[in-house]
């Protein structure tokens, strides 16, 4: 049997998701240049979120989804003001432990709560599939996709065409000079900080219907986001969603092609973030000055 | 009392009780104390590395190798107890090295980034080299080589005291400065006719050893080993709470901070043990409040208990460096 198109399409639809991780996750660093080592624990809201409201009301994930991003850019923003707004020139030591441990906080107030058990969500595109030839292309993981990239989309108008997002791009580049050209910097840290959490409960939205839910699936997730920004380097879109596309090529193709493969497949994120972190400390797309 | 002499004779106090628990104390009190030590170990090798600007998130990777090297010299080539454990010590100067020359060029976040990648590589590979390691099933130490109790204990104890006294001997020799001097700039520390390679290289290879140690002694005590126990994020954890909560860049810091965070452990223990994940979640709460309110940890209270009023505060190299971006 030919592997091909089904490794082909697997490895596209997990890059679709990985790309909407990405970005949410390098919204946040590549502005404040504080790396939330809690977004893992944002995307488990979102998937709780969802698997809630689909087994309490019968809510269908993706029409909860508008609202369940507005819940996580609210949070995000108070998460911003309370604490973060405290650490923004605090040396990188604080900012780290910092975040580390609101994530740490958050994924154990989960497990108190509702448990260590795996749930997931399970809406009927969710359990169907779609067959073309000898590949089977499963509808969670299509709509899955597709929502990314909507969502990744709308994200890359509102940063190219709006005030604000022009904005959050000017302070990314030099906050220094975008304090000059009166921009209110940290009005924009904390709405980049709001944004990325919003996308990183939309993320958890979206696997909740493709993998398990549980109080622990934060932090393997922030790991794959922390890979891909280091592979593409800071401050371009484009990068980024090469880096998803290669992590997912990566994973897929060793689950596929190596014996054992899917369980090495978990180290493809860190033989990535070792090999480009010697050879190109700046990542692929990234300038050496950023 | 100077705090100081203070601190100094408290220290002795500490280190003669530790080491006398093993011979004395009540089973109950030497797994304590045991715990102790072992989490005293990884603080002071935790702090020393932070001493040198370098933060570590890995450190559970050089605990893991530790254990396993300690572990699988025993099960396999029959070496006894207190070899082995240098034989672990062995195992994680390399990692160490092996850390430091790979991320020679890398500071503050990347390099933080760089720990946690290679400790969770080392746990995959745990994982998926079952004949090696005994993968996800784990492995039983031979028990056969179990040289009883006192002596996991006693070994626990020297360790944690050896540590203290190494990381006093550093703190008194020009290597001090130096360490201080990257951590403030490195590239500024070069001029100074400091070799920051050298310095990086040779503090992450005894910090990894000192972490191993802790890992190499902790699987003789539990007897039992496997990739989650091994290369637990917990580890990592702990080994920053310690200093954080003690005072980050100072000699007594990791120490009052173990005790600290041990007492804290054992108190949520015996009250709340029975909720999972609570105790995580209290230790949480502790880093967060000690990294926004308490930035000196107790270290920095008793400092500033004893010199209440006068002098200016020190600008010391807490003070944040923006760069341009």
């Amino acid at each position: 049997m030919n592997l091909l198109p089904q490794f082909l399409i697997d490895s596209i639809l997990l890059g679709g998701l990985y790309t909407l991780m990405a970005i949410g996750f390098a919204l946040a660093f590549g502005v404040t240049r504080i790396i939330n080592f809690a977004h893992g624990e944002f995307i488990m809201l979102g998937a709780y979120a969802a698997f809630w409201l689909f087994t309490g009301w019968g809510l269908d994930p993706l029409v909860v989804m508008p609202a369940v991003i507005v819940l996580g850019f609210a949070c995000g923003w108070l998460l911003f003001k309370a604490f973060i707004e405290r650490v923004l020139t605090a040396p990188n030591i604080n900012q780290i432990l910092l975040t580390f441990a609101i994530g740490l906080v958050i994924q154990h107030i989960a497990v108190i709560l509702w448990s260590g058990d795996s749930r997931s969500t399970t809406p009927e595109y969710a359990l169907k599939a779609l067959t073309i030839g000898d590949a089977f292309i499963p509808y969670g993981r299509l709509v899955g996709c597709g929502v990314a990239v909507l969502l990744v989309a709308m994200l890359i108008a509102w940063l190219k065409w709006t005030e604000d997002g022009r904005a959050v791009r000017a302070v990314a580049q030099n906050s220094d000079a975008a304090t000059l050209m009166g921009i209110n910097v940290k009005g924009i840290y904390a709405l980049s900080f709001a944004l990325s959490s919003a996308l990183g409960v939309a993320t958890g939205v979206v696997v909740s219907f493709i993998i398990t839910v549980t109080p622990f699936m934060g932090f393997p997730m922030l790991v794959k986001a922390v890979a891909i920004v280091i592979v593409a380097g800071m401050g371009s879109i484009v990068g980024m969603v090469v880096g998803a596309f290669v992590l997912a090529f990566a994973e897929t193709g060793f689950a596929y092609y190596v014996t054992e493969g899917s369980g090495w497949a978990e180290g493809v994120a860190f033989v990535l973030i070792t090999a480009i972190l010697i050879i190109r400390p700046y990542g692929l797309f990234g300038d050496a000055e950023a | 009392m100077r705090p100081e002499l203070f601190l100094r004779w408290a220290g002795f106090v500490l280190a003669v009780a530790v080491l006398a628990v093993p011979f004395i104390g009540s089973p109950s009190l030497a797994d304590l104390t045991f715990r102790t030590c072992t989490l005293a170990i990884i603080a002071i090798s935790w702090n020393m590395m932070a001493g040198a600007g370098l933060i570590s998130l890995g450190h559970s990777g050089f605990w893991g190798v530790g254990s396993y090297v300690a572990i699988l010299s025993a099960n396999h080539f029959g070496v006894p107890f207190l070899p082995s454990l240098l034989f672990g010590m062995l195992g994680g100067a390399m990692i160490g090295a092996g850390l430091a020359l790979i991320t020679g060029r890398l500071r503050g976040i990347y390099f933080a980034v760089a720990t946690l990648a290679m400790s969770e590589g080392l746990r995959v590979m745990a994982v998926m080299l079952p004949d090696l390691t005994g993968g996800a099933q784990g492995a039983y130490l031979n028990s056969a080589l179990f040289p009883g109790a006192l002596a996991v204990n006693i070994a626990a104890s020297c360790g944690a005291v050896l540590a203290a006294c190494l990381s006093w001997y550093v703190s008194r020799t020009r290597y001090h400065y130096a360490f201080r001097a990257m951590r403030a700039n490195e590239r500024a520390s070069q001029m100074l006719g400091i070799h920051p390679m050298l310095y990086r290289v040779s503090i992450v290879i005894v910090s990894g050893a000192l972490a191993s140690y802790a890992g190499a002694v902790s699987v003789w005590y539990g007897g039992y080993l496997d990739p989650g126990v091994a290369f637990n994020l917990h580890i990592t954890l702990m080994a920053q709470i310690a200093p954080i909560l003690g005072g980050i860049y100072t000699l007594a810091g990791p120490i009052l901070g173990t005790l600290a965070a041990a007492g804290l452990g054992e108190v949520t223990r015996q009250w709340l043990g029975h909720v999972e994940g609570v105790s995580l979640l209290l230790f949480g709460v502790t880093l967060a409040i000690c990294v926004l309110y308490l930035p000196k940890g107790i270290q920095g209270g008793i400092d500033r208990l004893f010199r209440p009023v006068a002098k200016a505060p020190l600008a010391d190299d807490s003070t944040p460096t923006r760069t341009t971006r």
